[in-house]
């Protein structure tokens, strides 16, 4: 890493600065300088991007101020909107409702993508066709995918075709209206996340099981082990950190669940399919309670950021371990 | 390298046992199962937008177009104007998708190129300089884990209150980055900036620090050292980093819906608004969108995809 803090100034000093840009040039040249470039580069774009906003919005939240009366008029009103955002039953229960959606899509997408992994590593033909198609839906817009699934499941889709043979022999009409119960419009959200995403997890474990040093298997192999012991005992600790990564970075990524929100079901039946994003987005952008907004987006960071501090943390933690095992 | 490491499925394959002789039928049924379930929601887009406006919905549905047409792109690329015999339903929606695909290409590509290079060489800095300290490259991911609703709603003031405000202060004149190429332009560039420097890091890492000692010995710029020895070496790394984030960006939605409205629309917000403009939605020219916007996207990541790998391993994967 900084094994290249060897400056030369020879060269430095025989470049004689004669014009003002040469002069600056030479200054940006020192490692000095030179180095921070970049970072400051990119600390500035964070800034004016993500921080100032953020400061801003932590302003806004303090107002009591709608959209339809000019911002001059708004006024400090103190807590007030942390309180209606508090004491506000749609925003807990989106909340809840994203970990419900995020917790049942990130275990099957787990499940799902570990056993695909497991299969294609240890299937020789047509291994690469397999590892081409699995990983389709993952370069899928999000958006696209909603679309498609909102296809599938219309009362006339494919769905409802194939299951026709079995709902006929009870009597009921097979067009069922599937997005338009709530219980089934949950699962139609989840199923289509789970299409998505496992590609993700079978990706990551894909490269886990590759990564798997033979070696240790053989020797396990000829020292009698079972491929039940072999599974368990070597290969699984071994994957702990793929393990590790794809829970990460799946659950992350699930509780930021919108776009097949706003495709399927836009939030319905009634409110059974809103996510905290969407009933975020509805509260600003369909009703315009910007400063109401603002309070609960300061509180969902507040929220998450332990999660979010979580995840980072075993990222950390599964590279250092990593590093550590391959300094030699 | 990583995913076509083709040594250990065989030593498995070799494993004595006579139950085993069934078992590669029952893989092969189990992985063909899912790749049928993981084309069919493509293929059901497929043929819908080859179909025309009696055949979208009907019960039993088609499986293939009865009679296959090309409306729905001629439609949706506006190649017949007339629009005679269309099913229009009640919008009054543009039906040309060109002003939003030169705003998603504008878009994505400008966004990409200068979170690239920022971002390589931030990278190129954290590898050969330890600038930001140990856990720099982790607070980076901090950016990336924020739920994009989180920074939607303080980005909508800040680009319609405060930076018009700001502006007209101090020059004059308002300017204005709601609704903008520019205003989103730069919020994908710093959502993808982690990305770019995590990945060219891995790349950079691999870089032997001797040619630019060389380099510079024989008297080399450091910025003529970067740009002619370094960057060849990791050109491949960039361009895959970049088409990457250039997919990431591509199908990037929330966001671009909620800063952008009347003027700017990214392709998945036309995708969009085709489907909330009344209750008749026009299933097949939204299916003709999504092949368009789908396609470039699959065919871009088929080509990464070895690489893909190395990307999303942090760090599980050495060459």
């Amino acid at each position: 890493m900084s094994q290249a803090t060897t400056s030369i100034p020879a060269v430095e000093r025989a470049a004689r600065p004669d014009g003002v840009f040469a002069r600056l040039a030479a200054w940006l040249a020192q490692e000095r300088v030179f180095r921070w470039i970049p970072f400051i580069l990119v600390e500035v774009t964070f800034l004016l991007v993500i921080v100032i906003p953020f400061i801003l919005t932590i302003y806004i939240s303090l107002l009591r101020w709608r959209a339809n009366r000019p911002f001059e008029q708004a006024y400090l009103s103190g807590f007030h909107n942390y309180e209606s955002v508090l004491s506000d039953a749609g925003f807990w229960a989106s909340l809840g409702r994203t970990f419900y959606f995020a917790g049942f899509a990130v275990v099957f997408e787990l499940l799902i993508g570990f056993m695909l992994a497991m299969l294609v590593h240890q299937v020789t033909r047509g291994r690469r066709i397999y590892i081409t198609i699995f990983l389709i839906p993952m370069m899928v817009v999000p958006v696209v995918a909603g679309y498609n699934f909102s296809m599938i499941y219309l009362d006339s889709g494919p769905l409802n075709q194939l299951l026709a043979p079995f709902v006929e022999m009870f009597g009921i009409d097979p067009r069922i209206r599937w997005l338009s119960n709530p219980l089934a419009a949950q699962w139609a959200i989840i199923i289509a996340d789970v299409w998505q995403w496992t590609s993700l997890t079978f990706l990551i474990f894909l490269s886990g099981f590759s990564a798997l040093p033979p070696q240790l298997i053989n020797a396990a192999r000829v020292m009698g082990a079972s491929r039940r012991q072999i599974f368990f005992w070597v290969e699984l600790p071994l994957l702990r950190p793929a393990i590790i990564i794809a829970v990460v970075i799946r659950t992350m990524e699930a509780l930021k669940l919108f776009d097949p929100v706003v495709l399927l079901t836009f939030g319905g039946p009634g409110t059974s399919t809103q996510t905290i994003a969407f009933y975020l987005w509805e509260q600003v952008w369909q009703f315009n309670k910007y400063s109401f907004g603002a309070a609960a987006s300061v509180l969902l960071l507040f929220i998450f950021s332990f999660l979010i501090f979580t995840g980072i943390w075993l990222l950390t933690r599964q590279q250092k371990q990593f590093e550590r095992e391959h300094i030699r | 390298m990583s995913v076509s490491a083709d040594q250990a499925p065989q030593a498995v394959g070799r494993t004595p046992g006579r139950r085993r002789d069934r078992m590669p039928i029952l893989r092969h049924a189990v992985l063909i199962g899912w790749a049928l379930i993981v084309l069919f929601p493509i293929f059901w887009m497929l043929q819908t937008s080859f179909k025309d406006a009696g055949e979208w919905v009907t019960w039993p549905p088609h499986w293939l177009p009865h009679d296959p047409t090309l409306k729905n792109y001629a439609q949706i690329f506006a190649l017949d104007v007339s629009g005679r015999g269309v099913a229009r339903e009640a919008t009054e929606q543009p039906f040309n998708i060109w002003g939003s695909l030169a705003d998603s290409v504008i878009i994505c590509t400008i966004s990409s190129l200068i979170a690239l290079f920022m971002g390589t060489f931030l990278a190129y800095a954290i590898s050969r300089f330890g600038v930001g300290g140990k856990h720099f490259r982790h607070a980076v991911l901090l950016v990336r884990m924020i739920p994009p609703i989180v920074v939607a709603i303080p980005l909508l003031m800040y680009y319609a209150i405060m930076i018009p405000f700001a502006t007209e202060a101090v020059l004059g004149t308002r300017v204005i980055l709601f609704d903008t190429r520019t205003g989103v332009s730069m919020l994908y560039m710093a959502l993808t900036l982690p990305f770019v420097i995590w990945m060219m890091l891995s790349f950079i890492n691999e870089v032997p620090y001797s040619l630019e000692h060389a380099a510079r010995i024989m008297g080399a710029g450091r910025m003529y050292t970067l740009w002619k020895i370094v960057l060849p070496l990791v050109a491949s790394g960039m361009v895959v980093t970049f088409l990457f984030i250039f997919i990431l960006n591509w199908a990037e939605f929330l966001l671009s819906l909620t800063l952008t409205h009347p003027k700017v629309s990214t392709l998945p917000v036309l995708l969009n608004k085709f489907q909330s403009a009344s209750e008749g939605r026009l299933y097949g020219p939204q299916a003709a969108i999504g092949t368009v916007i789908t396609i470039p996207v699959v065919v871009l990541g088929i080509v990464i995809q070895k690489h893909l790998v190395k990307g999303f391993s942090f760090g599980m994967v050495r060459r």
